[in-house]
């Protein structure tokens, strides 16, 4: 009972994993590139979403601190790296997108499965 | 810990203003481009012996990058095993693009070689960031720019080969990278830093309070480390990327990128996790099998390919395991042997690449079985390979027999009897499959027939100080297993 009573606690970091293990899943078994890499950013958006989710602290405020008043504030430094994170995330997925692109061209297919039987007639 | 200067970080910035330069000068004065890019890299080179004689065997000092003091900032750390890593990685870089000046015109369109020259900057920069980092999430950006600019410099000849192959390598290092920020998210939940010595004396604490937490940061790890260094069940990717590459981008690939991620996953190891969590979970034994059987199937593989970049992108494969052998075995001797084998491995596996390279770029032949009689028309490179090959067996006067050597001895230390057995009959193995090019390529008796170009200067002065290289790492080892044996006794 203990567990299920931490993981309704931490319902945000389950939905984390979830969303990891689905992105995962469909990256290393679908055929298709393309959603090769949409599953890339899910997977991606998962981990980004239980960084930030690290950062929350219930009934928190912005972490704006001003002389004199004292708040209780979320920290600040998850957000911070996780706009790394995408930036990071969405160079990668253009030059992914940009090699699926030429795959196409010179394939004429982004399904995996069919460049490899094309790869063993040759 | 005394400052540095500002030299650290010279090495990274004078690569990249370099890299952002070279395509701009390529449009109009061609030969300007390569040498700027030729002088950045010579630049970092000299930076890194004089940090080298800065910071001696036992010392190390630390930089703060925007002088934002550690736990806050980013930090750098110069210590003895990262300046080791940090001259082979400027100075094998350095070499192997000497050899790329040569060969990269009959490789590429005339138009992209300036961009070539870009990408490699950028990732000689992030592999030497990443030997210096000392912050998780800096390791996490420095592995992306890593795996992208490594990509990009397989597609960039524009074959279908090479596009397929580095878009498998490319989701291969995405799920990586996914599992490394999951896990960094993992140790930060408990520990609240991102800084390697501040987890180091906080995850001791947190080890009996939080321990589900960090052994799947652990796991997390060893996967994500794994898929980008090529070790056994997850190496899928290697093959076809290292050998659809250009010849120069193989030499580097094979030669250092996935040996700077063994080297990141031994900085793990040692200066982020805790003597304790060691302990506690067979981490070292979990990488000490993988490896073992990663040294196996790797020379099985290598043994029945026909195309012979591929076979030396499969013995990669079975190298690389050596490394992850000698921190598995977790005794100074072993972990001697393995560090000592980044470097070998490093002068081997390029020397080899880049004869490969000028066999294909005089002949255009990539069957092993057309080679026959070819060491006559062209000695220079097949002898090169000879000696590559003789330390990829690790015969006497190679540097492959010190590494394998002291890997050996640390087997017996902890005497671990299989695994010596493992590194003899893999040596046994790397004869079967290398052997019969020498011999066939010297000794058979048939003319080779197809017509064949005379190979550039630069790419037979890289090919001869190859050799050298190889040599001298096998004669004079006692500096470098000194300064080992001094580095390494502030881990145990």
């Amino acid at each position: 009972m203990e567990i299920i009573s931490r993981l309704t606690e931490n319902y945000f970091y389950l939905v984390a994993v979830i969303l990891f293990v689905i992105g995962m899943h469909t990256m290393l078994t679908h055929s298709n590139m393309i959603k090769k890499v949409i599953a890339m950013n899910i997977m991606d958006s998962s981990v980004f979403l239980l960084f930030v989710a690290i950062g929350y602290r219930h009934g928190a405020q912005a972490p704006i601190i001003r002389e004199g008043v004292d708040i209780v504030y979320a920290n600040p430094l998850p957000g911070a790296l996780i706009v790394t994170g995408i930036v990071v995330a969405v160079s990668v997925t253009a030059y992914a997108l940009s090699i699926i692109v030429k795959i196409q061209r010179s394939y004429e297919t982004v399904d995996c499965d069919e460049i490899c039987e094309l790869r063993s007639e040759d | 810990m005394e400052s540095a200067g500002h030299q650290p970080v010279l090495i990274i910035v004078l690569l990249l203003i370099s890299a952002f330069i070279a395509p701009l000068l390529y449009r109009r004065w061609r030969f300007l481009s390569g040498a700027v890019v030729l002088a950045a890299l010579t630049g970092s080179f000299i930076t890194a012996l004089l940090l080298l004689s800065k910071s001696g065997a036992s010392s190390s000092l630390s930089y703060h990058l925007g002088n934002w003091p550690p736990p806050w900032g980013i930090e750098l750390i110069i210590d003895p095993l990262r300046v080791y890593m940090l001259l082979v990685v400027t100075g094998v870089s350095l070499w192997i693009f000497i050899y790329a000046l040569g060969d990269l015109k009959h490789e590429l369109h005339n138009d992209v070689i300036g961009w070539y020259y870009s990408l490699y900057a950028v990732l000689v920069a992030s592999m030497s960031a990443i030997t210096l980092t000392n912050d998780l999430f800096n390791l996490f950006v420095l592995m992306e720019i890593c795996a992208i600019t490594a990509c990009a410099i397989i597609t960039i000849k524009d074959q279908r080969e090479c596009l397929e192959a580095g878009f498998k390598y490319l989701i291969m290092s995405a799920m990586g990278t996914g599992c490394f920020l999951l896990g960094v998210a993992m140790i930060y939940m408990v520990t609240g830093y991102l800084n390697y010595s501040f987890i180091q004396s906080e995850l001791s604490l947190a080890l009996t309070d939080y321990p589900l937490n960090i052994f799947t940061a652990a796991a997390l790890f060893i996967v994500a480390f794994g898929t980008k260094a090529a070790l056994f069940p997850l190496h899928v990717w290697l093959p076809d990327a290292h050998a659809a590459a250009p010849s120069p981008s193989s030499a580097m690939l094979s030669g250092l990128v996935i040996k700077i991620y063994a080297f990141a996953l031994f900085m793990i190891f040692y200066r982020v996790f805790p003597r304790s969590l060691l302990d506690t979970i067979p981490l070292n034994e979990i990488i000490l099998w993988l490896g073992a059987m990663g040294v196996m199937f790797g020379s099985i593989y290598a043994m029945l390919q026909t195309d012979l970049k591929k076979m030396l992108a499969y013995s990669s494969i079975s190298q690389i395991a050596f490394i992850f052998m000698g921190i598995g075995l977790d005794q100074p001797l072993a972990l001697t042997g393995g560090l000592y084998h980044i470097m070998v491995h490093a002068f081997t596996k390029s020397t080899l690449f880049m004869s490969a390279g000028a066999i294909i770029y005089s002949t255009g032949v990539r069957r092993i079985s057309d080679l026959g009689g070819i060491g006559k028309v062209l000695p220079l490179p097949l002898f090169a390979f000879t000696i590559g090959s003789a330390s990829m067996i690790g015969l006497p006067g190679t540097g492959g027999l010190i590494s394998k050597w002291y890997l050996a001895l640390g087997t017996l230390e902890t005497g671990r009897i299989l695994f010596l057995l493992v590194i003899l009959a893999s040596s046994l193995l790397n004869a079967i499959y290398y052997m019969p090019i020498v011999i066939n390529a010297f000794m058979s008796g048939e003319e080779f027939k197809e017509k064949v170009k005379i190979v550039p200067l630069s790419m037979q002065v890289t090919l001869a100080a190859g050799m050298i290289l190889v040599v001298i790492s096998g004669i004079f080892s006692r500096q470098v297993i000194i300064f080992f044996e001094q580095a390494l006794t502030s881990l145990y």
